[in-house]
């Protein structure tokens, strides 16, 4: 039974807290979903915050190491053609 | 700012503009993120956009505050691709610094958040065990835009924005993969 109770509002549904997890759960990559079959809502919602900074801090790296690679862009350099054309096909 | 419009792409199997008038889908669909299409327009667009950065970018400026201009160009390059259907994405284009402002002219006044929720009960009438409301939080303010949202939309942005974020990963690493070997391959020999 829930700790708080309001006695004007009622308690979240059993039915809510299966949606959530669910929904929860098809958050998650295969990765990250298989030790968390038989996960409560809470540790679902803990796995997918934790994911998301983990995504956070890959965009970081790769923001890192594409601002090293930016010289290689230039317009007239030999690897500009190279990435136009990869990216054109 | 000019939205990209890839309507009628093969890749995401959707028709041209007719369809995308006529059903006004509550979700946006997350399937349109993994799609090699979607990908793509994400990628030229973004090397456009770190072209820009490149080009104003001072002599001085430091690598760090470069890296970071390539973050915040990758991040609007993806809210535009949201074509802003989801609130993560209106919130990133509408301008971060915008929201860091509103946010502590807010703060001066009496802090709202579940305070106002509980005392509106008829608009969020379920309470919540404490546990889930304070990873709900964290959850809130991860996704951009949805600090204060009731916990099932919140988890309606978050899907979106997580598949977003999947593809912000794979086209990044894709283009740095190509940015490397094109330096790698065109480098002198010694």
């Amino acid at each position: 039974m829930p700790i708080e109770m309001s006695s004007r509002r009622s308690r979240i549904t059993d039915e809510e807290i299966n949606e959530l997890i669910s929904k929860l759960q098809s958050l998650l990559p295969e990765s990250r979903r298989r030790s968390m079959s038989r996960a409560s809502a809470s540790k679902l919602l803990k796995e997918t915050c934790s994911y998301i900074k983990s995504l956070h801090r890959e965009v970081d790296d790769l923001s890192d190491r594409l601002s090293d690679l930016m010289s290689t862009m230039d317009s007239n350099s030999p690897q500009a053609e190279i990435i136009r054309s990869i990216l054109r096909s | 700012m000019a939205i990209s419009n890839a309507e009628g792409d093969p890749a995401t199997g959707n028709e041209g503009g007719g369809e995308r008038k006529r059903k006004r889908r509550a979700d946006p669909p997350v399937a349109k993120w993994r799609t090699e299409g979607e990908q793509k327009t994400y990628s030229s667009k973004l090397i456009e956009a770190i072209r820009r950065v490149r080009r104003s970018s001072a002599a001085a400026a430091t690598d760090h505050s470069r890296s970071r201009a390539v973050r915040a160009a990758a991040d609007r390059a993806l809210a535009v691709a949201g074509r802003g259907r989801t609130r993560w994405s209106r919130a990133i284009l509408s301008g971060r610094k915008l929201k860091l402002w509103v946010r502590a002219r807010a703060c001066r006044r009496k802090p709202l958040g579940s305070i106002t929720a509980a005392s509106a009960s008829h608009t969020t009438p379920k309470s919540k065990p404490p546990t889930l409301e304070r990873k709900a939080r964290v959850l809130g303010r991860l996704v951009p835009g949805c600090r204060k949202l009731p916990l099932l939309t919140l988890l309606e942005e978050a899907s979106d924005y997580i598949a977003a974020l999947e593809m912000q990963v794979r086209a990044m690493s894709a283009i740095a993969e190509i940015l490397s070997a094109a330096g790698a391959a065109t480098a002198e020999p010694m």
